[in-house]
């Protein structure tokens, strides 16, 4: 899966599992910051970020291990989809 | 102000039924956090959990969480020696969260969504934590105010300063409190959900903690007027003679991070005790070993006590977090410390936390001439109780 | 258990008949009329949670915000002052518990939503009713059937009245939930009326009230809870009411000094006959009843109502006739009685007057 086909699937996440509004989750872009707190960000908290998770290991089969630091890999739609693009590859 | 003493103490925790056995495991420090066989584990990361070994008291047709309190409230009223009179009198004030949750789940599973089979009256009616309030009260012939609180996991603890709160405002004279929460589906997935859960026992302040552990339980203890009791010649424990209750307003799960909530419960407790912090030799911490919590609470501690300024060990080490069972549990505990001289350790504690800094009493209990101690609860959306007990009947 | 002088300074009502502040309900009571169903839509939330806020926050906790917001913004306290919370509710967030378990049942872990959880615990309300509006003392959250609101509403004002707390926001809501509502039936209890919403009073000591200017709405001048003997979920046979002596007595009044009652009435009849009998044996059988249960269904949120409603009559010298006409009866303006029966014998009565 290519890092465009997973920003598609994440902003479908977006939507049914942390309860966007779909125009909002529309209007993100690969460069939209992901935490609370930065400039121009969809505002997730640490909450939001465990659902996040769940759902991405739901939907794309892959593990997420809580306790490496996922920090940088959740910062926006970019690093994140890159993220799970390169573990689906090493799958 | 009224002092309010604690006459009466009845657990049924995860090393069995009665208060005797609960202390004996504590002051062990053995760990009751087994392979969790109540309902199905499969495919979550934790499969373990506390949970209260068979038989226990009441009648099987019951809700586990029922027979629970059951053996707890009739433990502590037995222990008390109340009369007939004292219990038609007495307020009963229950902290409770799963209710009859755990038997309306099997329900849920299995008929709710198509509808096929109706649900029983009793179930319905036993599944909401008031159900526990409705089956004490009735069964042991407890006539006066009766209420249920739900503050989370801080619940037990509530209850305890609720009937605090009645007693020195004049309504009643004996309190029955305590906290019930058997182990459900829904906690034990809900706190899998959120990567909570320790896959091994918990180790509360650890540096390798990786979580909580689940379990289950039942506290309840009898406070009355410090007149009643001496009037009526009654054995006493102890003085509840402070607590504190605040809310953080600062997130649904996560605790605010200076811990101004807790410093605040815990400041509360002390002023309404009249006690200086360096009276208080021991803490029972809420200590749930998620890495989050114990960090946070260290903190605070160190901010009301001082860092090393008291020793602090969690209970749920070994019994695990019984939920709204848990304030009043570890309340026990406390004055069992207090009773014993002896600090129940914290289990599992290989490697002390740097950033805890306080001894917290690794693996075995430790003897120490305690005359005033405090037991922490903190709950979902920073329910933050602080209680304060001195010894016996001490000011 | 009270000592005099618990003022009521905000009101808050969200309901599928009235959402507003006091002067809402006021307009609604002296013109009630059921509303054409029980559920609340979601237009009425709009305006008091946007929509940012509401993503994360279920229904049922959508409507305590807002009520709560209503309260305190009519009350003009400062929750940075001091603010303690307690809300009354019989069913909490059923919703959500079902959506959480749902999720489990039809997608197995991964289908757990660590959103919801927290949800599945009573105290939901509580905590997001905290956050938003910034209670940093003392927060409960009560659990009885029937009477949960009158209950809170009476531990609200005794937490004022042994100065704990500088300011108390008072509360009670419930969603109407398809589950129990279609099992209820099954099981005969169908004739009852249910309904949902929340409402809030803003509750602080009258001495403060008067010292910042506020605006008093009416008194809660003593509150009392107590047990009846009942099985549980029973009706019990005694006519003596324990909670409405103890009422009476902390309020300094005598029987014949209550001039109307808001009882729990909501077509349950074996509950609503005991209840008449208590209030028949306390106060006679002449006293003017309103039971606004008939109209609005029962749920936590009416307890806190029926305390607002009270004020409004304490003022007016009206109460709404609840039999099934938007009469309105004159009444003797002053003190009446709020009260609370629940099966199993809870009870609560409240002694409310004017400013």
């Amino acid at each position: 899966m290519e890092p465009k086909e997973v920003l598609d699937e994440l902003k479908a996440i977006l939507v049914s599992r942390l309860k966007f509004d779909p125009r909002r989750a529309a209007e993100t872009t690969e460069a939209t910051p992901l935490p609370k707190g930065v400039d121009g960000s969809i505002g997730l908290d640490s909450l939001d970020f465990i659902e996040l998770s769940i759902a991405i290991e739901e939907r794309f089969g892959i593990a997420m291990d809580e306790n490496q630091d996922l920090t940088e890999h959740f910062a926006s739609f970019d690093t994140l989809s890159r993220f799970i693009a390169g573990k689906l590859r090493s799958a | 102000m009224k002092r309010i003493v604690i006459t009466g103490l009845g657990a049924a925790s995860p090393y069995g039924a009665g208060v005797a056995a609960y202390w004996k495991g504590l002051a062990g420090g053995a760990c009751a956090i087994r392979e969790l066989t109540l309902i199905g584990t499969d495919g979550f990361r934790c499969r373990l959990a506390a949970a209260v070994p068979e038989p226990l008291a009441g009648s099987a047709r019951r809700t586990r969480a029922d027979r629970l309190a059951i053996g707890a409230a009739g433990e502590a009223l037995a222990d008390a020696g109340l009369g007939a009179r004292d219990r038609a009198a007495a307020a009963l004030v229950v902290g409770a969260v799963g209710g009859g949750m755990l038997e309306a789940e099997a329900w849920y599973w299995r008929h709710a969504r198509d509808g096929t089979r109706p649900a029983s009256l009793s179930a319905v009616r036993a599944m909401l934590p008031s159900a526990h309030a409705e089956t004490l009260a009735s069964r042991f012939r407890l006539g006066g105010p009766r209420h249920t609180v739900v503050t989370a996991c801080s619940s037990g603890a509530v209850a305890l300063a609720e009937a605090a709160e009645l007693i020195a405002d004049g309504v009643v004279e004996v309190a029955v409190a305590g906290g019930v929460d058997a182990i459900t589906r829904i906690c034990f997935m809900g706190f899998n959900a959120l990567k909570l859960l320790d896959p091994a026992p918990c180790r509360p302040f650890d540096r390798e903690r990786r979580g909580m552990s689940i379990g289950e339980g039942a506290g309840f203890m009898v406070l009355e007027s410090e007149a009643r009791a001496r009037a009526r010649g009654a054995r006493v424990y102890a003085t509840l003679a402070g607590h504190g209750m605040t809310t953080d307003a600062f997130h649904v799960t996560a605790p605010e991070p200076e811990g101004d909530g807790m410093v605040r419960a815990m400041s509360a407790a002390l002023a309404r005790a009249g006690a200086a912090p360096r009276e208080v030799q021991y803490a029972n911490a809420h200590g749930t070993g998620t890495p989050q919590n114990d960090r946070i609470e260290a903190r605070a501690l160190a901010r009301v006590f001082g860092e090393g300024g008291l020793l602090v060990s969690s209970s749920k080490s070994m019994i695990g977090h019984t939920m709204a069972a848990a304030g009043s549990l570890e309340a026990i505990a406390t004055v069992l410390a207090l009773e014993h001289g002896l600090v129940p350790p914290t289990a599992n504690l290989a490697t002390p936390d740097p950033d805890v800094p306080f001894d917290c009493v690794p693996r075995a209990a430790r003897a120490a001439g305690l005359t005033c101690a405090i037991s922490n609860s903190f709950g979902f959306g920073g329910q933050n109780v602080t209680l304060l007990f001195r010894r016996g009947g001490a000011r | 258990m009270t000592r005099p002088g618990v003022a009521i300074t905000g009101v808050g009502v969200v309901s599928a008949a009235v959402t507003g502040d006091s002067a809402a309900l006021g307009a609604f009571l002296a013109a009630p009329a059921a509303p054409a169903g029980e559920a609340l839509g979601a237009g009425a939330l709009a305006a008091l949670v946007d929509p940012g806020e509401a993503r994360r926050l279920s229904r049922v906790c959508q409507f305590t915000i807002a009520a709560a917001r209503l309260a305190l913004r009519e009350s003009g306290v400062d929750p940075a002052a001091g603010l303690g919370l307690v809300v009354g509710t019989e069913l909490g967030d059923l919703a959500s518990t079902h959506a959480f378990a749902d999720g489990f049942l039809e997608r197995g872990p991964g289908g757990l939503s660590a959103l919801l959880f927290p949800n599945t615990v009573m105290n939901t309300m509580v905590a997001t009713t905290a956050i938003a509006v910034g209670a940093r003392e003392m927060a409960l959250t009560l659990n009885a059937p029937t009477v949960a609101g009158e209950l809170a509403v009476a531990r609200a004002a005794a937490a004022l009245a042994s100065g704990r707390v500088p300011a108390m926001l008072a509360g009670g809501v419930d969603e109407l939930d398809p589950v129990v509502e279609r099992e209820l039936a099954r099981l005969g209890f169908g004739a009852e009326r249910r309904g949902e919403g929340a409402a809030f009073v803003v509750l602080e000591p009258r001495a403060a009230a008067d010292a910042r200017g506020a605006t008093v709405l009416g008194e809660v001048s003593a509150a009392a809870w107590r047990a009846l003997p009942a099985r549980p979920w029973g009706v019990g046979r005694t006519r003596r009411s324990p909670a409405i002596a103890a009422a009476l007595e902390a309020a300094a009044a005598r029987p014949g000094d209550v001039g109307w009652v808001y009882a729990s009435g909501s077509c349950d009849s074996a509950r609503d006959r005991w209840e008449e009998a208590l209030l028949g044996a306390a106060l006679g059988a002449e006293t003017p009843v309103s039971t606004l249960g008939r109209l609005l269904g029962r749920h936590a949120g009416l307890g806190v109502l029926r305390v607002a409603a009270a004020a409004w009559t304490a003022r007016s010298g009206l109460l709404p006739a609840t039999d099934g006409t938007t009469r309105v009866e004159r009444v003797r303006p002053g003190r009446g009685l709020v009260h609370g029966l629940a099966r199993g014998g809870t009870h609560v009565a409240l002694v409310v007057g004017a400013a």
